[in-house]
């Protein structure tokens, strides 16, 4: 197999123009004409140099800035590098913007026809695969109706199904996973998967460190212009977490007057607290079903995080994670709003996140829920709260473990429950069951 | 690829003239849908001119052009044409930056799809011309094979202005009402609603340097005079267009990779 795509010595350079930048002819006319120079010239990208081998998937990783979006137009042959080259061999297919041509004063069939064009098939090609789109964005229905009478969810769907029918040989994806509900999502990754397995070379974008690693054979690590990194997925990915960690080390203010938490518990900047604070959390609270305060719970109650913060300034879309911790810092569970595939929009001034535990089934012991918000990025924390708040979860027997999944013992027949002595053992799975089988 | 069998080129080819027709097509009907009227909204403009004009230069202040109504209408429709292909172009690039971004997408197909579809609403104006022709009692002759040559000219001249407006339009927002300032001072300099030979013969020169003057001149030539028109000045104009048309998508072509910042 040979190389799908070439990157030689790549580079784009950008003009930064002053903030009073003539945007019409009069203002330009009217003494603007030294300003019509860019004040500046940068690099957006340069010296970028790889190769990817046909089949292969490759993840890119990067902050905002970082030319991530820029690599990719290139690939797509969209503008023209001002240094080194770009060899793509095969048909490039770009789902980096969905639904391009779309109108919402045509039926969907009108669309999808307009769209395939767009997209690069022959009008001859998209009546061939006219059916299996529509089968595809499951609108059999509705495919004669105006667009304007879809919702976003539907249009979302026509436009993906549109672009996962035009059998490119390189795939550049941008982040458009990001979009539309949950099971459209599991959609979009099982085509992608597809794409992968017919052999296809895809280059995904992507915030999301996890669905990189998950994805991804190779990663590349994009830092300020510059190829910082390129090599297997999980690698490239690390490096890149661990540099966002460091960051958070690196932006944390020095000095900041000691909190205390309900519970007591001082929360000092660099020893338990991390974090730009940008963004602040300034209460987290435990509660149990009813509301109320819980230092400590029975294994399998549920439980609330509640995390109340302040945004100083605007903070577009952070994500927030909790992470439960054991005594010695081992992980139990991480999750956080990105994972859910959730986007946060823009926030400033006082909010409030909470997270459901619908059951704990920790198993007893001392645990600590960690919370954390991130840039949209994983750049950098705003803030994170380590080893700050305790739970004790309580269970009257002597498991050993982390986990204490919901359970029974059945001997000859007879079902038996542990949790006899237990005080809230009435849920229905735990009930003690006895099985007459004479 | 598993469909596609033709060859490379070939292919392209076809996808080429597929991506224009469904760009034009799209460009139609959604003139079409919006409105009750559909296309004859587009027929309302050329008659609503025509009748002002009609009123202004045939009751108030009168010229003496015999058969004033089609002399005017075959003036009015190429101008329409021209006037509305020019300002549309335009905006063809800022309005349409999903297809700009898109991989792949030869954004140089963008301005002709603004001209074809003008050019669409022109064609099917001509019926009423026609007409017009037929009351006034002018017989279409064996002239109007030429016709075609005329309307080609007449793309080959707006395109390339189109490509030379589009670009512009992305770096100076304002480009559209400059546009129409300019085009309107265009418009009194070309004999749309009077006849070209009242300009003075000292001024003839320069003001046949307005290459729309010689256009209006050959369709009446066909459709009114019933004759040929001037070849030679009609190759000249071709010359000329066929060299501004290289220009516009040399300067198209230069800033395009551009684009995708300015938007």
């Amino acid at each position: 197999m040979g190389n799908a795509i070439v990157v030689k010595n790549l580079g784009k350079r950008f003009h930064r123009y002053p903030a009073d930048r003539p945007q019409t002819l009069h203002e330009a006319l009217l003494g603007g004409l030294r300003r019509l120079r860019p004040a500046e010239r940068f690099w957006g990208l340069r010296d970028v140099s790889f190769s990817v081998a046909a089949g292969q998937m490759v993840g890119v990783v990067g902050r905002n800035g970082a030319g991530k979006s820029t690599l990719l137009r290139l690939l797509g042959g969209i503008g023209r590098p001002d240094e080194g080259q770009v060899k793509v061999n095969g048909r490039v297919g770009a789902l980096l913007s969905l639904g391009a041509g779309f109108h919402p004063d045509l039926t969907g069939r009108e669309n999808v026809f307009i769209s395939g064009v767009i997209s690069g098939l022959t009008r001859r090609e998209v009546a061939q695969r006219f059916d299996s789109i529509v089968a595809f964005s499951e609108l059999e229905e509705s495919i004669n109706n105006p667009l304007r009478t879809y919702s976003t969810g539907m249009q979302m769907r026509l436009a993906f199904a549109v672009a996962a029918h035009t059998e490119p040989n390189i795939l550049l994806l941008d982040e458009v996973l990001a979009v539309g509900d949950l099971s459209f999502q599991r959609k979009c990754t099982e085509r992608i998967a597809q794409f992968k397995a017919e052999g296809c070379t895809i280059i995904l974008v992507s915030h999301e460190p996890t669905l990189i690693r998950e994805l991804c054979d190779d990663a590349i690590w994009l830092q300020g212009g510059r190829l910082a990194a390129h090599g297997p997925a999980a690698m490239v990915v690390d490096k890149y977490v661990a540099e966002a960690d460091a960051e958070t080390r690196r932006r944390t203010p020095e000095t900041r007057p000691i909190l205390h938490t309900i519970s007591g518990t001082a929360l000092q900047v660099n020893e338990n607290r991390f974090g730009s604070l940008e963004l602040e959390i300034n209460a987290v609270y435990l509660l149990d079903s009813e509301g109320k305060l819980a230092p400590e719970l029975d294994s399998g109650d549920p439980l609330c995080v509640e995390i109340n913060y302040q945004a100083t300034q605007p903070i577009h879309a952070p994500i927030f994670s909790v992470t439960i911790t054991d005594r010695d810092g081992t992980v139990c569970y991480d999750t956080s709003t990105a994972a859910a595939a959730l986007t946060l929009p823009t926030v400033k001034g006082q909010g409030q996140i909470v997270l459901h535990f619908e059951r704990l089934d920790l198993n007893a012991g001392l645990y600590y829920i960690n919370v954390r918000a991130y840039e949209r990025d994983w750049t950098y924390a705003y803030d994170y709260h380590w080893h700050v708040y305790p739970l004790t979860i309580r269970s009257a027997n002597g498991d050993q473990g982390i986990l204490r999944p919901p359970h029974h013992w059945e001997i000859g027949g007879a079902q038996y429950n542990d949790n006899f002595l237990y005080p809230r053992s009435a849920t229905p799975h735990e009930e003690v069951k006895t099985v007459a089988k004479e | 690829m598993k469909s596609s069998v033709t060859p490379f080129r070939a292919r392209r080819l076809i996808y080429l003239r597929d991506l224009f027709q469904e760009l034009v097509a799209r460009d139609i009907k959604l003139r079409y849908k919006r409105s009750v009227l559909g296309i004859a909204w587009s027929l309302l403009v050329p008659l609503a001119q025509l009748l002002v004009l009609y009123f202004v230069f045939r009751l108030v202040l009168p010229l003496n052009i015999p058969n004033y109504t089609t002399y005017l209408f075959t003036g009015i429709l190429p101008w329409t044409w021209f006037h509305s292909s020019l300002l549309a172009a335009s905006g063809t690039i800022v309005d349409n930056p999903e297809l700009v971004k898109q991989a792949g997408f030869p954004v140089a197909i963008l301005p002709t799809i603004t001209v074809t579809s003008h050019l669409i609403h022109f064609l099917l104006a001509l019926p009423i011309l026609f007409i017009f022709l037929f009351f006034d009692g002018y017989h279409l002759t064996s002239a109007i094979l030429a016709l075609p040559l005329v309307i080609m000219l007449q793309f080959i001249l707006t395109l390339s202005l189109a490509y030379l407006v589009a670009p512009f339009h992305v770096r100076f927002r304002d480009t559209n009402y400059l546009l129409g300032i300019l085009l309107m001072l265009v418009f009194y300099l070309t004999p749309v609603f009077y006849d070209a030979a009242t300009i003075p013969a000292r001024y003839q020169m320069l003001y046949r340097l307005n290459p729309m003057v010689n256009l209006l001149g050959a369709y009446r030539h066909i459709l009114i005079q019933g004759e040929l028109p001037n070849l030679q000045s009609l190759l000249v104009l071709y010359a000329i267009s066929a060299g501004l048309l290289s220009l516009g998508y040399m300067v198209f072509m230069r800033a395009h990779y551009r684009f995708v910042e300015e938007l």
